[in-house]
C-alpha cells in the first residue's frame, strides 16, 4: 500500500506545491516572532530555511506541524494550507497531522526505549499495522530508509540511547518516516552531530527527496547549498528571499541576502 | 493513506477520547486532594470553633463573713483554710435564689441546681477572695462558668433527648438554662481563658484551657532555635564551604538525608533512652522536648540552609577572596548575610514542623497531667527542666479523655496550633518575596 | 551540677574579660597604631576567648559523659580542673599577643574546629539512635526468646510474666495501613502531579499546587484528631455497618484513608519533581510523531520517570509505616492478623507508644519491646530510605 503512494507520487513532476503558506503572523506573547511570510515548498524537494539565529525560521518550520501548539504564549495567524487544507483549522486534529508532517529535532531525541521500540512507537499509536508481522516489517524499511539498518539489525532490544550521535538521529529520522508522514521537518538535524555523522545524515536527506518533501533549518550555508534544491532566506522574521538554492548562494536579489551569504551579518 | 485532514478518522476520534479521559482522571484527581482538604478544615472548624465560646452566669454571690472568715480579721492564712467545698454552697444558694428571684418553677433537687454551675467557679470565686479579703461580707456580682452540659446545651451539643439519659444532667436543668438565659442572666462570651487556664481534670472540661501547653511549645520552640539554628548553620557552612570531598563527608551527607526520613517516633526512643535513663534529666520537661525536636529539625535546617549558600554565587566569594579576604571571613562576611533570609525561611519551616509533632513527645513523658504553669528556670529543676505539655500532646490528651466535651476543646486546640503554624508560614513566604534575590 | 554552674559562669567571664583585655593589649603592643599589626586587635580578641573557652568546655563534656557512663558524680576538684584549663588558655594566648602574631589564622582555626564538631552531631544523632535501641534490645532479647518476637504471631502483653510479645500481628497492622494508604496517595498524588505538570493552565496551578502543599504542612495529630472523630465514625456508620464488615470506628480503612490523604502532597511533589526532570525534547519527540499528550505521558514520560517514581512511592511506604500519631488515634490497640479492612488493628509504632507511656519499668520485656519494635521499624525504614534515595539520585544523574 505504501509502495503503491509513493510509486504514484513518483510520477508527479518537480513543480507539485505541497506546503503554501499565506500571510503567516506569530506572535510569542508580546514579541512579533514571524511577520507575514509567504512561502510554496514543493513536493519531493528539499527546502532550507537559512537565516541569523532568532531570525524565526525555527518557529515557522514548527508551525507547519503544529508544534506551537504546546507553548502557552504562543499565536500563529494566516493560512497554512497542506495539500491544499487549512491546518489551522478547527477541524483539523493536530494529532492526525502530525503524523502526516513528521519532525526531526536539533538534538536527537530517541526514547528510553529499545531501538526496535522507538521506531515502532508512531506506527503502533497510529494503528498503522495489524500485525507483529506488519510491524516488523515497517520497523526494518524504516531503519533501511535511514540508513541504519545494517548497524542495528543486530540489537533491536538494545536500547537507542545506546547508540552513537549520529546513530540516534538517523534513528530519529527512522522513527519519523515510520509514521508514513508526506513531509519531513528536520530543525537543525545536524548541529548536534560531528562532520562525520553529518555527512551520512546529509546523504539520507538527499535520499529522502525521493518519497517526501523535506524542509531543513539549517545554520551552516554549507549545508543548505549541499542538500537543499530551494532555500528560503529569514531575517528579523521576515522572508527576505526564496529561490532556487543555486541563484540565492551565487546571484541574491536582496542586499541583506547577499550581506549574509558573504558573511557580513549573521 | 491520503485522507483528509479535515475529517477524523475512527481511530483518532477514539485517541481523543482516551486523551479526554485521561485528562479527567488528573483533574480528579486535583479535585479530590482539594475536596479531601475543604473536608479536614471544615470539619477541624466546625468542631472546634464553639471551644471559643464559654457560656457564663452571672450571679450575685453574697460572701458572708460567718462562712469564709469566722475570726473576722481578713488574715489570709487562716481565711485560706476555707477550701473551695467551703464556696461551692454559696454559689448554689445565689443560683437557688436567682431562680426564685425569677419566679422560675423546678422541681430540681438543690444539688442538681448547684450542678448548672461548673465545679470550677468555686476555686474562681475562692480566688477572687483571698486576692481581696474586702470583699468577704459583701454581695458581689460574679460571672461564673456554666457545667460542661449546659455550655454544650447552648451549643447544641447536648440536647433535651441526650439530657434525659445523662446522669451529669436533665431536661429539667436544660429548661432552667434556658430559662436564664430568657433573663438574661446566662451569656456566651468568647473563651480568653481558653488560653490562659491549665489543663482542668476529667469533671471539668469546661474550665480546661491551652495555658500551659503554650507556655511549654514556647519553651521548647526557644530550645529548638538556639540550638537548631547555630548547629544547623555551622555544619552547612562546613559542608558547603569547607569539607574536603571525601569518605567521611560523603557519610555526613547520606547520614542528613537519611535522618530526614526517620520516624519521628524513633527519635522518641532515642530522647527516652539518652536524654532522660542515660542524661537523667527530668521527665516532661521542655528541656528534653525541644532537645528531641532540635535533632529532629537539624536536618530540615540544614538542607534548606546548603541550598541557601548554594544559592550564592561563587563571584561574590571570588570578590571576597579578591580582595584578601580569608576564606573563612569570605564566608561569614558575605556569603552568610545573603543567605540569610533562605536560612530564616528554612528555620521557620523547621519550627514549624517542630511545632506540630506529637509522637516523640509521648515518649518523654510529655503526656503527663500539669496543672502549674512551668518556670522557665527554677533552681531545682533547671533550666526549661519543670515538667510541661505541648500543644499538639494536649490534643492527644484531651482525646483520651471521655466527656465529649473534651473533644470540642480537643478541635479548638488544633485550631489555636494551626493558626500557629499559619502564622509561622505566612513569615516565612513574607520573608522570602521579600527578601528573595534571584542571580 | 553546682560546681558545673559555677565552672560555666567562671568560664564565660574570663572568656569575656579576655575578649576585653587582649582588645586593648593589642593596641597597646602596637603603641595604638594598628596599622603596625599583622592582625587586627578584634581578632586578636576572638582567639583569646575562644582560647579561653573552648578547652575547659569540651573538656566538661567529655568529663560528663564518662561521669555518667561510670554513674560517678561530678565532683567539685573538677571544677578546678576545668577553671584551670580558662586560665591556662587565657594566659597563653594573651602572652601570644604580638605585633607579628597571625591571630586571624589561630581564631579561624577554633571556629573551624567548632563547624566540624556541629558536623558531627548528625552522625551522633544516628549513632545515638543506633546504639539506645541496640543495648535495649540485647536486654529484651537476654529475658525474651528472639524466635518468639520474630516468628510468634501473637502480641498480648501482661502482668504475670507470660507475655506473647510476637511482631506479626503488629507488622502486618502496620503493612496492612500503609498498602491502603498508598492505594489512596499513589493514583491521587500521581496523577495530580501530572495533570498540574503536564497540563494545568497557570491559574489552577497557582491555586491547586499551594493547596496541596498546604496538606503537606498539616501535623499529623491533626489527621489523627481527624480519623478519630470524622472519618471513624463516618465509614462505620456508612460503609462498614450497612455492608456488615465490622461494628468499629477504629480500624485499619480509617488510619489508611487519613493516611492517604496525608500521603497524598508528599506523593505528588516528589513525582513532579521527577516528572519536570524528564527533557523536554523527550515530549517533543512523541508529540511530533503525532501522538496526543496522554499516549506521550503513558508512554513515553512516565517509563523514563518510572525509577524516580518508584523511589518516590518508597519514601512515600516508609513515611506510612512509621507514621504514629494517625494510627494510634485512628487504627486502634488490638493486635489481630484478619483481612478485614473493617475491623481495628495495630501497628508496631502504637505498641512502641503504648508500651512506653505511663508507668513504665525498664527492667521487664513488656517495656523492653518496644525498643525491640523500634530498632525493627528503624530498619525496615533505613532500608527503605537508602533505596529510595539510591534509586532517585541514579534517576537524576541520568538526565544531568
Amino acid at each position: 500500500m505504501e509502495d503503491m503512494y509513493h510509486a504514484d507520487r513518483a510520477t508527479s513532476t518537480m513543480q507539485d506545491i505541497k506546503i503554501s503558506a499565506k500571510n503567516v503572523q506569530v506572535h510569542y506573547g508580546d514579541t512579533h516572532a514571524i511577520k507575514d511570510v509567504n512561502v510554496e515548498i514543493a513536493d519531493k524537494t528539499v527546502t532550507a530555511f537559512i537565516g541569523p539565529s532568532g531570525c524565526g525560521k525555527s518557529t515557522f518550520l514548527r508551525c507547519i506541524n503544529r508544534m506551537n501548539d504546546t507553548i502557552d504564549i504562543c499565536r500563529v495567524a494566516g493560512d497554512i494550507l497542506i495539500d491544499g487544507e487549512d491546518i489551522y483549522d478547527p477541524k483539523v486534529d493536530p494529532v492526525q497531522l502530525r503524523a502526516k508532517v513528521g519532525m526531526v529535532f536539533q538534538k536527537p531525541n530517541p526514547f528510553p526505549k529499545s531501538i526496535y521500540d522507538n521506531v515502532a512507537y508512531g506506527p503502533k499509536i497510529h494503528g498503522l499495522a495489524r500485525n507483529k508481522a506488519e510491524l516488523d516489517e515497517i520497523v526494518e524499511k524504516s531503519l533501511r530508509k535511514a540508513a541504519l539498518w545494517n548497524e542495528a539489525k543486530d540489537r533491536l532490544d538494545a536500547p537507542g540511547t545506546g547508540l552513537s550521535g549520529g546513530q540516534q538521529q538517523r534513528l530519529c529520522i527512522a522513527r519519523a518516516i515510520a509514521t508514513a508522514p508526506e513531509v519531513l521537518l528536520m530543525d537543525e538535524p545536524c548541529s548536534a552531530l560531528d562532520p562525520i555523522a553529518t555527512a551520512q545524515v546529509e546523504e539520507l536527506i538527499d535520499e529522502l527527496r525521493q518519497s517526501y518533501s523535506v524542509v531543513i533549518v539549517t545554520h551552516s550555508m554549507q549545508q543548505a547549498a549541499r542538500v537543499s534544491q530551494k532555500t528560503a532566506f529569514f531575517h528579523l522574521g521576515n522572508l527576505v528571499e526564496y529561490d532556487d538554492t543555486d541563484k540565492i548562494f551565487t546571484n541574491p536579489e536582496d542586499s541583506r541576502t547577499e550581506s549574509y551569504i558573504s558573511g557580513r551579518i549573521g | 493513506m491520503t485522507t483528509s485532514l479535515l475529517t477524523a478518522d475512527a481511530r483518532t476520534t477514539k485517541r481523543n477520547k482516551a486523551e479526554a479521559r485521561f485528562k479527567a482522571y488528573g483533574l480528579g484527581a486535583i479535585i479530590l486532594a482539594m475536596v479531601a482538604l475543604v473536608f479536614l478544615l471544615g470539619s477541624v472548624l466546625g468542631n472546634g470553633l464553639s471551644a471559643f465560646q464559654q457560656t457564663y452566669i452571672t450571679l450575685d454571690v453574697t460572701l458572708p463573713e460567718e462562712k469564709l472568715d469566722k475570726s473576722g480579721e481578713r488574715d489570709l492564712a487562716v481565711m485560706s483554710k476555707v477550701t473551695t467545698i467551703g464556696y461551692a454552697p454559696l454559689l448554689r444558694d445565689a443560683l437557688i435564689a436567682a431562680i426564685e428571684a425569677q419566679g422560675i418553677e423546678t422541681t430540681l433537687s438543690k444539688k442538681d441546681i448547684g450542678n448548672l454551675i461548673s465545679k470550677e467557679a468555686a476555686a474562681t470565686v475562692r480566688n477572687r477572695v483571698l486576692a481581696n479579703p474586702d470583699l468577704v461580707g459583701q454581695t458581689v456580682t460574679f460571672d461564673l462558668l456554666a457545667s460542661g452540659r449546659i455550655d454544650g446545651y447552648f451549643k447544641d451539643r447536648v440536647t433535651m433527648e441526650s439530657a434525659a439519659l445523662d446522669s451529669n444532667t436533665s431536661p429539667e436543668a436544660l429548661m432552667i438554662a434556658d430559662a436564664l438565659k430568657d433573663a438574661g442572666m446566662v451569656a456566651t462570651k468568647f473563651n480568653w481563658n481558653f488560653f490562659i487556664w491549665a489543663d482542668a481534670s476529667d469533671q471539668r472540661p469546661e474550665a480546661a484551657g491551652l495555658g500551659v501547653a503554650i507556655l511549654g511549645s514556647l519553651y521548647m520552640m526557644a530550645v529548638v532555635l538556639c540550638l537548631a539554628l547555630p548547629i544547623g548553620v555551622a555544619t552547612s557552612i562546613y559542608l558547603e564551604e569547607f569539607a574536603p570531598k571525601n569518605r567521611w563527608t560523603d557519610v555526613i551527607e547520606v547520614n542528613i538525608s537519611n535522618l530526614a526520613a526517620v520516624p519521628s517516633i524513633v527519635f522518641g526512643i532515642l530522647g527516652l533512652a539518652i536524654f532522660i535513663n542515660f542524661m537523667q534529666f527530668n521527665q516532661s520537661s521542655p528541656l528534653v522536648g525541644g532537645l528531641v525536636l532540635t535533632l529532629m529539625t537539624l536536618p530540615t535546617i540544614i538542607i534548606s540552609t546548603r541550598a541557601a549558600l548554594k544559592s550564592v554565587p561563587p563571584s561574590i566569594r571570588d570578590a571576597a577572596l579578591g580582595v584578601g579576604a580569608s576564606k573563612m571571613q569570605s564566608v561569614f562576611h558575605h556569603v552568610l548575610p545573603l543567605a540569610a533570609p533562605g536560612i530564616l525561611t528554612g528555620t521557620i519551616i523547621g519550627l514549624a514542623q517542630a511545632l506540630g509533632e506529637t509522637a516523640p513527645l509521648l515518649l518523654i513523658g510529655m503526656v503527663a497531667f500539669v496543672r502549674e504553669y512551668p518556670a522557665a528556670f527554677s533552681p531545682d529543676a533547671g533550666l526549661f527542666g519543670e515538667p510541661a505539655v505541648a500543644l499538639p500532646v494536649q490534643v492527644y490528651n484531651w482525646t483520651q479523655r471521655s466527656d465529649p466535651a473534651f473533644f470540642e476543646r480537643a478541635f479548638g486546640a488544633v485550631i489555636t496550633l494551626l493558626v500557629f503554624l499559619l502564622i509561622m508560614n505566612a513569615v516565612a513566604i513574607y520573608l522570602r518575596r521579600r527578601f528573595e534575590r534571584r542571580w | 551540677m553546682q560546681s558545673l554552674t559555677l565552672s560555666f559562669l567562671v568560664i564565660f567571664a574570663l572568656a569575656i574579660v579576655g575578649y576585653v583585655v587582649a582588645r586593648s593589649r593589642a593596641l597597646y603592643v602596637a603603641d595604638g597604631d594598628i596599622r603596625r599589626l599583622v592582625s587586627l586587635p578584634s581578632q586578636h580578641a576572638l582567639n583569646v576567648a575562644m582560647s579561653t573557652a573552648i578547652p575547659p568546655l569540651a573538656a566538661i563534656l567529655i568529663f560528663s559523659l564518662y561521669a555518667r557512663l561510670t554513674d560517678g558524680q561530678v565532683s567539685w576538684l573538677a571544677g578546678f580542673v576545668f577553671i584551670a584549663l580558662a586560665v591556662t588558655g587565657f594566659a597563653l594566648s594573651m602572652i601570644g599577643i604580638k605585633r607579628e602574631t597571625r591571630a586571624r589564622n589561630l581564631a579561624e582555626r577554633w571556629i573551624m574546629g567548632l563547624l566540624i564538631f556541629a558536623s558531627t552531631i548528625a552522625i551522633m544523632t544516628t549513632v545515638g539512635i543506633v546504639f539506645s535501641m541496640l543495648f535495649e534490645t540485647r536486654n529484651f532479647f537476654s529475658q525474651y526468646d528472639w524466635r518468639s518476637f520474630f516468628f510468634s504471631t501473637s502480641w498480648s502483653p501482661n502482668f504475670r510474666g507470660d507475655s506473647a510479645l510476637g511482631i506479626l500481628p503488629l507488622l502486618w497492622g502496620t503493612l496492612y495501613v500503609s498498602l491502603i494508604a498508598l492505594i489512596f496517595a499513589v493514583p491521587i498524588g500521581l496523577f495530580a502531579a501530572i495533570y498540574l505538570s503536564e497540563y494545568a493552565g497557570p491559574r489552577l496551578r497557582s491555586v491547586a499546587k499551594p493547596a496541596i502543599e498546604v496538606l503537606a504542612g498539616i501535623p499529623t495529630i491533626v489527621y489523627g484528631l481527624f480519623a478519630l472523630f470524622i472519618v471513624g465514625p463516618g465509614l462505620r456508620d456508612y460503609f462498614a455497618a450497612p455492608m456488615g464488615l465490622g461494628d468499629s470506628a477504629l480500624s485499619v480503612m480509617t488510619a489508611g484513608l487519613v493516611m492517604g490523604i496525608m500521603l497524598i502532597p508528599f506523593v505528588s511533589s516528589l513525582s513532579d519533581d521527577i516528572i519536570n526532570a524528564v527533557p523536554q525534547a523527550m515530549r517533543d519527540g512523541s508529540l511530533g510523531l503525532g501522538a496526543t499528550r496522554s499516549e506521550t505521558i503513558r508512554q513515553v514520560v512516565i517509563p523514563a520517570a518510572l525509577p524516580g517514581i518508584i523511589g518516590a512511592v518508597l519514601l512515600a511506604a516508609s513515611r506510612a509505616i512509621g507514621e504514629t500519631m494517625i494510627v494510634v488515634l485512628g487504627a486502634g490497640a488490638a493486635a489481630r492478623l484478619s483481612l478485614n479492612p473493617f475491623e481495628a488493628m495495630t501497628t508496631v509504632t502504637v505498641k512502641i507508644v503504648s508500651q512506653l507511656t505511663g508507668d513504665t519499668d525498664f527492667a521487664s520485656p513488656e517495656t523492653l519491646v518496644a525498643f525491640a519494635l523500634g530498632l525493627t521499624l528503624f530498619v525496615i525504614t533505613l532500608g527503605l530510605n537508602v533505596l529510595a534515595l539510591y534509586i532517585v539520585r541514579k534517576y537524576r544523574e541520568q538526565y544531568e
